[in-house]
């Protein structure tokens, strides 16, 4: 496997997981707070 | 029909992948196994990763005081009774893969295992690996996925569609609808590659019961292409007309027919063999069930690896495949449940009846392996699609059986394929819980397609493969998913234990 392709590859899920790490801590919408339906 | 860019992008996409299946099989499969292996081999930690992080966030949230929280509103109780509920799940999880792979995995491992420990515990490490491959992980992926629809559909009045969570926590900001749609997308292409690829083994064992039943050799393609025009002549009916619970009829036979199979196995074969057996693989697989999620055998040597890429990571892949397929089914029987129950049910019940499945069907052929001269092994090797009968034949009742794994095969694939043309419509008309007949058929026709290629390619393997190239983006998606959900929880106060008295005010 191309060592370059290796690392793209795996810089594209670290970015991806810091990206869900940032949603997750990221404050709520504020039409969120009520969660009835 | 036509309005719908989804629909007509999710058509093109997967009749293009279809027609270029049909049109040159070989390179479909080898382009699949290039990308796969590339892909595997970058992101085999990633995967595994996932698959473990979405287990322990399960259980987390079954044992967490949010688990008290009720899909439904908090007056609502469940629809159906527990068993009746429990009996639902093992039918999603009774597919044909279980009748296919029940001796035919364990004694593949089997073959491996012995050339690194020649030892008796090999036969255990084989059947720990399948009952890995088939256990909490493979349920949870399931059982997440469905939380987050249940959760969404039944809490907060979203659509039943995967990427309705993301609209709902991030808002309609153009990135948030534009992840929604791709979400949308790679889940009907994901479900609709994945069928196709259990239709194909479906065919196959098929074909190899007749073939067994009726003493046929060298029947080839002709007679699995036949196979496949009555199988495709099969749901073209259920899909025109409403059968209602005529479809859940006959999956509840399948899954009868496969039930009184393994309890048939378990007492006309050697009995204290095979529970023996069944009880050594709950303690084994207990122990070392939290090890070998984390495992990616990455300083073992090329032959192990690629028995991981082939067995451990395309098994994972294909769960994640089938997971927004199951995750709907599994949804829409289980509103009114709490968190709780419905974790605990839907990973702990069927992962307790995959052990039990594996024990009888893999312990058989274990006894044959290790205390006769049957040539199973060889079996193994040269025609994996005829173990089951191999083994059937050594027992009483042989025209029977037969017949009966003939049977439950054809109708899991022909429910299979007429829930998931149900589901793909709806997916791809925004949620619409009754599709038209034409996005119905439309769908039938691209799965039967697809199920054509993957047979045409002949091998299981380029099956394997050509469902893992369907299923990779599924696992960015998954994750996503997760964080919608761990992020509407947030805002939830869950409900005070019963009897107990509101500990905030």
């Amino acid at each position: 496997m191309s060592d370059l392709y290796d690392t793209f590859s795996n810089i594209v899920v670290f970015a991806y997981i810091g990206l869900l790490l940032w949603l997750y801590f990221k404050p709520a919408r504020s039409d969120d707070e009520d969660p009835k339906p | 029909m036509f309005g719908n860019p989804l629909l007509l992008v999710a058509l093109a996409l997967t009749g293009t992948i279809a027609a270029w299946g049909v049109l040159d099989t070989a390179g479909l499969a080898a382009f699949a196994a290039r990308v796969v292996a590339l892909q595997f081999s970058s992101r085999a930690w990633f995967i595994m990763l996932t698959v473990s992080f979405m287990l322990i966030v399960s259980l987390g949230l079954a044992l967490s005081p949010y688990g008290r929280i009720r899909l439904g509103r908090d007056d609502e109780r469940p629809e159906f009774s527990t068993v009746s509920w429990l009996t639902m799940l093992f039918a999603a999880g009774m597919g044909v893969g279980l009748l296919y792979w029940g001796t035919a995995e364990p004694l593949t491992h089997y073959l491996l295992v012995r050339d690194y420990d020649d030892s008796r515990r090999t036969a255990d490490v084989a059947l720990f690996l399948t009952n890995f491959h088939w256990g909490l992980h493979a349920w949870a992926i399931y059982a997440l996925t469905g939380l987050v629809i249940a959760y969404f559909g039944f809490r907060r009045g979203c659509p039943s569609l995967v990427g309705a969570p993301i609209v709902k926590v991030f808002g309609s900001h153009p990135l948030a609808r534009g992840a929604a749609w791709f979400s949308d997308l790679m889940a009907i292409v994901a479900i609709a590659i994945g069928l196709g690829g259990s239709v194909a083994m479906g065919v196959f064992q098929v074909k190899e019961g007749i073939d067994a039943l009726f003493g046929l050799q060298g029947t080839g393609l002709g007679l699995t292409l036949g196979i496949f025009a009555v199988l495709c002549l099969s749901y073209i009916l259920p899909l025109t007309v409403d059968l209602g619970r005529g479809m859940a009829l006959l999956s509840n036979t399948a899954m009868a027919v496969a039930g009184g199979l393994m309890i048939f196995i378990l007492l006309a074969g050697p009995t204290h063999y095979l529970m023996g057996g069944v009880v050594q693989a709950v303690g084994e697989y207990f122990t070392s069930v939290w090890v070998q999620g984390f495992r990616t055998f990455t300083f073992m040597d090329q032959r192990i690896g690629g028995w991981f890429q082939s067995w451990t990571l395309t098994y994972m892949v294909w769960w994640l495949a089938w997971a927004p397929f199951v995750g709907v089914f599994i949804a829409r029987i289980s509103r009114g449940r709490t968190i709780r129950e419905f974790l605990c049910g839907v990973i702990l019940v069927p992962t307790a009846f995959s052990i039990l499945w594996f024990g009888v069907f893999g312990g058989v052929g274990f006894y044959g392996v290790l205390n006769s001269d049957l040539p199973i092994l060889e079996v193994v090797q040269t025609n994996v699609s005829g173990v089951t009968f191999y083994v059937l034949g050594q027992f009483p009742l042989r025209f029977l059986t037969v017949a009966a794994v003939v049977a439950a095969a054809f109708l899991f694939i022909v429910t299979s394929v007429v829930s998931a043309a149900f589901v793909l419509g709806m997916f791809s008309t925004g949620g619409d819980l009754n599709p038209s007949v034409r996005v119905k058929l439309t769908w039938g026709v691209i799965l039967g397609a697809l199920g054509l290629v993957m047979i045409l390619s002949g091998s299981i393997d380029a099956v394997k493969s050509i469902i893992a190239l369907g299923a990779l983006p599924f696992v960015f998606i998954v994750l996503l998913l997760v964080v919608c959900l761990l992020k509407a929880l947030k805002t939830e106060r869950p409900p005070a234990r019963p009897g107990r008295q509101e500990a905030r005010p």
